[in-house]
């Protein structure tokens, strides 16, 4: 039996427009939202908004914090990647090529921290760099290396590289598999044919996995940016609230105070969509920077 | 014919799973459903309201009352038991509770829409009485309050500790519940032990912390770091009272340019500066939030911390046995002056758009008397807004909380100053300035700028607000 043209768009149709709608109504209709009430002066606790126009976008240009904020959230972007790619590469490469038993073992052990809850994780930190009972510390005390020991979070240098570690650690496992599927994909004959013209480990990763795998490269790095700029929020939420002062602020936390806490929903929307127009400026971006053609032997 | 019907039947299941997809994409959350207490129309009160029971029943209220109340360190067993004997007075009354640790969150799209409860409890995260009352969320009842009278005949108005807030020239949008207030703690029994002395101003307390450190090793001072609204009102707050009084008070929290320049102020931050160089405060103490610096504070790790009265019952689970709560006013005053108390009252009122006025009102009637008062002292470690309480003989009350209660009742030794409510306009330069004192206590705490660079970046700040 052929399936008609009609059925056909019936079924597709079918398949679509359930997720679309929801599509719809939780992804686009609180984005067109918060662009609405950033023209407006309101608590976010009451039926009284004023129309301000681009009074909250003027105060956002002017506002220190907000520029702070920004730094602090490309830090992470630019850590995370650095952190992630050089280490999900390592993970996929040694548990896909150099013949390890407990492979598996060690791909779900890498994998679980993605599926912890990141305010778990946030709490679980918190605790690991506690300066009096933390294990940070009390290995470094134990190692004699006291003078290292200081309040990670508490400190103004050190809690954004404190923040990056935990933020780096949940990402690691998402991105190795992702890139193990594409080294999975890679012709072993290449592998083979390099051995044999005498090609060393180092020079075969660089020139037979990374640019046969650059398609996946590519999506965890555009991945890692996106969730960056977004989701670095709850991690700084939940281990320091911005702190100390506003050293490890983020346009999230930012945002969040300034609509929350506040009641400035208005300029917090304004935030908002800052957020947005930074993210994509950003992947625009980077996705020309990253662009290479698709590489095939 | 055949192909037909397949079609018809493919849309009806497509129209089908679209509409229940709208619909629970769509649905209100019912309000009652995420009350954690749910409707209370059967209540199970508690059976310490004998004598109420002895007042005249059924006062003919009906219809619905709707209550709105915060559950913090304060808990939730007064409000069970006020409303479980107010139920039984006015059996023909459906009173629905709208209770929890994120109330004000869970019910602002009620009062977004306009369709608040009837009376609400401002107090908790997401609770601001000075925005409500700038929204016009909160009933004028100037009024009704003025005729309110105790059981003893006294007018109401005259028997708080704190009296009622008169904004807007003279009108009232609330009844100050509870007598909060901040202070510095610490653990009577280890004082005692040790043999050290609780200090009574600022000299005495600087030479304390110093040999606690000297004694202990310990560093004595922690505040939390994450929420430096606590050292801005348990420490800063009664420090400019006591400094320069209610006015000084005022003015630097609101901004006042020229409150900010007089050598007072400075002085309340060359002190500041000084707990700062003197290496007692905790070195972690800015990555640290409320509960982990009250946690380090309960194990001994340091010997004083300021927070509200709701401390003993908010860590009533990991209150060591031998620990015993001891309070003091914070002592940032000069030898020789009193202490400084700036209370952080929490008030109830009734919304503009209630729907039940007169349940309401008659409520808020009912809850302001002497055996809630004990109540209130014996179930939430804090002192409800009435003066003249005697807790002395209530064994159920802990001893720190019956000191400070007659150290309120009897002034001489401890004065108290209030922080108005600023008007709206008022309010906005507020905020910045309160979120100006957050960063900057941690810049001055951690050692990074003086006392004149503080004092500097505020009068810029409030020059800047007051253009």
């Amino acid at each position: 039996m052929t399936f008609s043209s009609k059925s056909k768009y019936l079924f597709l149709a079918f398949c679509l427009l359930p997720t679309f709608l929801l599509f719809l109504i939780f992804t686009v209709y609180p984005m067109l939202g918060g662009l609405y009430y950033s023209f407006f002066d309101w608590s976010g606790t009451s039926a009284n908004k004023t129309f301000i126009g681009l009074d909250n976008y003027i105060r956002l240009w002017n506002d220190s914090i907000i520029k702070k904020a920004i730094i602090n959230d490309f830090f992470f972007v630019f850590v995370k990647i650095i952190g992630i790619m050089t280490l999900a590469l390592f993970f996929a490469v040694a548990l896909t090529q150099l013949k390890i038993k407990e492979a598996p073992f060690y791909r779900i052990v890498f994998f679980f921290p993605n599926i912890m809850s990141v305010v778990v994780i946030g709490i679980l930190w918190q605790f690991i760099y506690d300066p009096n009972m933390g294990i940070v510390n009390s290995l470094l005390n134990q190692v004699g290396l006291t003078e290292w020991a200081r309040p990670w979070l508490g400190d103004k240098t050190w809690v954004l590289p404190s923040i990056a570690i935990p933020a780096i650690w949940a990402g690691i496992g998402l991105f190795m598999l992702l890139i193990m599927g594409g080294i999975s994909n890679v012709p072993k004959s290449l592998y083979e044919a390099a051995d044999i013209d005498g090609a060393s480990e180092w020079q075969q990763f660089w020139h037979i996995t990374v640019p046969l795998v650059w398609p996946q490269i590519k999506t965890s790095i555009l991945y890692i940016i996106i969730t960056s700029l977004n989701g670095s929020f709850v991690l700084v939420q939940v281990m320091t609230g911005g702190g100390p002062g506003s050293a490890s602020e983020v346009m999230g936390s930012y945002l969040y105070q300034r609509a929350f806490e506040d009641f400035q929903f208005g300029y917090g929307a304004a935030i908002g969509v800052l957020i947005l127009v930074v993210s994509l400026i950003t992947v625009l971006i980077s996705q020309f920077i990253l662009k290479k053609e698709k590489v095939e032997y | 014919m055949f192909v037909i019907k397949k079609r018809k039947q493919t849309w009806f299941l497509v129209a089908l799973m679209s509409l229940m997809l709208l619909l629970v994409a769509c649905s209100n959350d019912e309000e009652s459903s995420s009350d954690t207490e749910g409707n209370s129309n059967t209540e199970q009160s508690t059976t310490s309201s004998d004598n109420t029971s002895a007042e005249s029943t059924g006062d003919g209220l009906s219809g619905t009352l709707e209550i709105q109340y915060f559950v913090g360190g304060y808990g939730d067993g007064w409000w069970k038991q006020v409303i479980g004997d107010f139920q039984k007075q006015h059996p023909d009354l459906e009173i629905v509770e709208h209770a929890g640790p994120n109330i004000n969150t869970e019910m602002n799209t009620r009062w977004i829409s306009e369709t608040p409860p009837d009376v609400v409890y401002i107090d908790g995260a997401g609770a601001s009485e000075t925005q409500m009352i700038a929204e016009g969320q909160l009933m004028d009842i100037s009024e009704f309050a003025k005729g309110i009278k105790l059981e003893n005949g006294t007018a109401l108005l005259d028997s708080f500790i704190s009296p009622a807030e008169e904004v807007d020239g003279g009108k009232i949008y609330s009844l100050p519940l509870v007598f909060d207030t901040w202070g510095t703690w610490y653990d009577t029994k280890w004082f005692e032990e040790n043999g050290w002395e609780v200090p009574t101003d600022f000299d005495s307390w600087i030479s304390s912390m110093e040999k606690i450190k000297a004694d202990t090793k310990i560093a004595p001072f922690v505040t939390t770091g994450q929420h430096t609204q606590y050292f801005h009102r348990g420490v800063l707050n009664p420090a400019f009272a006591a400094a320069g009084g209610e006015e000084l008070l005022n003015d630097l929290n609101d901004g006042v340019v020229e409150a900010w320049k007089k050598p007072e102020t400075l002085e309340v931050l060359k002190k500041v500066e000084k707990i700062a160089k003197a290496g007692v405060i905790d070195s972690g103490f800015a990555a640290y939030n409320h509960t982990q610096s009250q946690m380090n504070f309960l194990m001994h790790k340091n010997a004083y911390i300021p927070v509200g009265f709701w401390l003993p019952n908010e860590m009533k689970n990991d209150t060591p046995d031998s620990f015993e709560f001891g309070f003091t006013p914070t002592p940032m005053n000069d030898p020789g002056q009193p202490l400084a108390l700036v209370p952080d009252i929490r008030t109830i009122a009734i919304a503009e758009k209630a729907k039940n006025p007169e349940a309401a009102k008659a409520f808020l009637e009912f809850i302001f008397t002497e055996e809630y008062a004990q109540a209130f002292a014996e179930s939430t470690g804090a002192i409800m807004n009435m003066k003249d309480v005697d807790l002395s003989a209530n064994t159920n009350v802990q001893d720190f909380l019956k000191n400070i209660n007659e150290m309120i009742n009897n002034p001489g030794a401890v004065h108290t100053y209030k922080r108005y409510t600023p008007d709206a306009e008022v309010q906005k330069i507020s905020v910045e300035i309160t979120n100006e004192i957050k960063l900057l206590i941690i810049d001055i705490l951690l050692g990074e700028i003086t006392a004149e660079e503080f004092v500097d970046k505020m009068v810029k700040k409030a020059e800047e607000l007051r253009k």
